[in-house]
């Protein structure tokens, strides 16, 4: 085997092999520890040596475009590793899952997303989407309630019925070329009119998980009920993991306008929907949504650097607001908005809060402001006015309504004293919301 | 021989009417489990006729996987309560818009689907049947309350693609045994879920 399948082996396989302790919860969490650091070792190793090792063609098919997923999947899974040692008490969990079942199935998790975003063949890669549904839906039973119950069966039968949809496609693909091999059919391009409904329901069945509208719906449940390092990696990495999917069956026939009318429709009425949000988790789902189709439009108008930078940017910065808001939530046992008091008291967490809903609403010089930028300016180039007076008017509804509820809930005042803050915890959302900024910090240094 | 094919298909979609208006759970799993069983006799017949190997690999892993233990996993799920059944009323009115969704659906799918790009299929109508058993699972699981019944609607939906991939082309067969036993995962999933949370309902904190 040559070294970039072996390579991409060993990175799909290691988090898997860390559940090899699953005996004792001592040494699964220090193999996750250890798996997830030689993961991220791993996927940086594959990033400095992009120039000799890709593309990697064969069993995975993996281009420069792949690596940034991989190292986006691979870092989250490090961050919420270590945020879950002090998140993840034995005796919070209980019903469904124990502590021990929660960090098998976050390496299982982890690993089916990086098979996802690693094979070279559709059929796989479906599969790979619905393996991330099967290992990730009993994550979010983790705070066992009759809410998180509701949550985890919306996610588990909407996202399915979905892709159900998406096979559809898979078939289609394989009755036109008799073949699944995604680097051979990105290679034939012979549009037909098999394909373009192929690619269409790709947009409904895959788009079911990506978040486009109309069957965005059991997103932010999922993401609001799941304890917090799971809604960051369901909203920093999932997503971007099935769109990178969505993204490849697009390119068999790009049908642009389809994609840009959804992807806009789904960032209007999630701009409107976070205008009267309560929940503080649900919020964050909502821009999510924003986020994923505004990477979607980038990919589909032909920006893809501006998508991954704002995917990118949008990993750390998100991961960060879920931390964050599940320190408030931990500490201050609420949910509701109105209802914080005393925010301030938590100085990181605080500070990491606001920094997050500053990047993931995509203010400057965060990634994703260059990001929005670049896929805002791609569609004046191409002259597609309408979505772009629609974005323009949705981006800064959004803006406001984030920035809005995070100010209200920081500076909702409130008794003073001291409170316990769980260091690792807040350290992590600090630090996850500062490589926000450095992505955006970075490549203005170096483009300008 | 013709006749028979559709004469099997027939009784498909009969099954997944007699899902969509049974109350009781057991004998609905059980009608699920029919309704994978003709799928793989066709797949079956299929191989007899043609000769195509793929077809007799499929056949098994339908009955092997979905017939048996899909089954014995939904059973297992199922609270052992005699007579267990949905608290549910008006299943013959639901079976009625039924009808009405999956005709309009139907007529729609044939006129801008299948008579525009599948005309070069051999036997192409034969495709209208799996649209029938993937818009009666979609209504199903939209209709039901019970967890029980949105599994088997997602079933269902799933057994209509592996009728569409029987008529159209069988794809190959490493990627589908990897589907069936992704669907079996799911049902597992679903069915330790069945055992604390039976029925679903608006909840105020999911709303907005």
């Amino acid at each position: 085997m040559e070294d970039g399948q072996l390579l991409l082996t060993l990175l799909i396989l290691i988090p898997s092999l860390a559940n090899i302790t699953s005996f004792n919860i001592k040494a699964l969490k220090n193999s996750t520890m250890i798996s997830s650091t030689i993961s991220l070792l791993l996927s940086i190793l594959l990033l400095i040596e992009k120039g000799s090792l890709l593309p990697i063609v064969g069993l995975f098919y993996v281009t420069s475009f792949t690596v940034f997923f991989i190292l986006m999947i691979n870092s989250i899974y490090l961050l919420s590793s270590v945020y879950s040692l002090e998140y993840i008490e034995d005796k919070d969990v209980n019903g469904l899952l124990n502590s021990k079942t929660y960090y098998v199935l976050l390496n299982f998790f982890v690993s089916s997303m990086l098979f996802t975003v690693s094979v070279n063949n559709f059929g796989f890669m479906w599969i790979g989407v619905e393996l991330t549904t099967i290992t990730s839906a009993l994550l979010i039973t983790t705070e066992y309630s009759e809410v998180s119950l509701e949550a985890t069966w919306r996610y588990i039968i909407i996202v399915s019925a979905g892709v159900t949809i998406a096979l559809f496609s898979i078939i289609l693909i394989y009755y036109q070329y008799h073949t699944l091999t995604v680097s051979t059919l990105l290679s034939l391009h012979q549009p037909s009119k098999l394909i373009e409904l192929a690619v269409g329901l790709a947009l409904i069945g895959f788009g079911t998980k990506v978040g486009v509208f109309p069957m965005y719906t059991w997103l932010p449940d999922a993401h609001s009920e799941a304890p917090s390092p799971v809604s960051a990696l369901f909203s920093g990495v999932l997503l971007p993991s099935v769109l990178y999917v969505l993204y490849r069956v697009y390119q068999l026939d790009p049908l642009a306008n389809l994609y840009l009318a959804f992807s806009v429709l789904s960032i209007l009425t999630a701009s409107v929907i976070l205008t009267y949000q309560w929940n503080i988790k649900r919020l964050f789902a909502y821009s999510t949504i924003e986020n994923m189709n505004l990477a979607l439009i980038g990919l589909t108008i032909g920006q893809p650097a501006g998508a991954l930078i704002l995917l990118l940017s949008h990993a750390f910065g998100k991961a960060s607001a879920f931390y964050s808001s599940g320190v408030l939530v931990k500490v201050l046992k609420e949910k509701r908005i109105d209802e914080f008091k005393g925010v301030n008291r938590l100085k990181l967490a605080s500070s990491s809060l606001l920094l997050a809903s500053l990047a993931v609403t995509g203010t400057p010089p965060f990634g994703t402001f260059v990001g929005e930028f670049l896929i805002l300016r791609t569609l004046l180039e191409r002259g597609l006015i309408l979505p772009l007076i629609v974005l323009l008017i949705a981006i800064p509804l959004e803006f406001i309504s984030i920035n809005y509820h995070v100010n209200k809930v920081i500076f909702s005042g409130g008794e003073k004293g001291a409170v316990r803050e769980p260091p690792i915890m807040s350290s992590i959302s600090l630090i996850s919301s500062i490589i926000s900024l450095v992505i955006g910090v970075f490549y203005l240094l170096t483009v300008m | 021989m013709k006749e028979i094919i559709e004469l099997i298909n027939s009784i498909i979609v009969i099954t997944a009417f007699y899902i969509q208006g049974q109350a009781y759970f057991k004998p609905q799993i059980y009608a699920q489990a029919v309704q994978s069983g003709l799928i793989s006799v066709l797949s079956f017949y299929l191989a007899f006729t043609t000769g195509v190997l793929d077809y007799v690999f499929l056949g098994i892993a339908v009955i092997v996987i979905r017939a048996t233990l899909v089954t014995f996993f939904l059973l297992k799920g199922l609270k052992k309560v005699h007579g267990y059944r949905e608290n549910t009323r008006g299943v013959a009115s639901e079976l009625i818009i039924d009808l009405a969704f999956f005709l309009t659906a139907l007529v729609i799918i044939y006129y801008f689907v299948i008579s525009r790009y599948f005309l070069g299929v051999k036997d192409y109508y034969s495709l209208v049947f799996s649209f029938m058993l993937f818009f009666q699972g979609l209504f199903l699981i939209l209709s039901r309350k019970s967890t029980i019944s949105q599994i088997l609607g997602y079933i269902e939906e799933e057994n209509s693609l592996v009728l569409f991939g029987i008529f159209l082309i069988p794809i190959p067969f490493l990627v589908e045994a990897s589907i069936f036993l992704d669907v079996l995962g799911l049902v597992l999933v679903s069915s330790v879920l069945t055992r604390v949370k039976g029925e679903h309902k608006v909840i105020e904190e999911l709303r907005g």
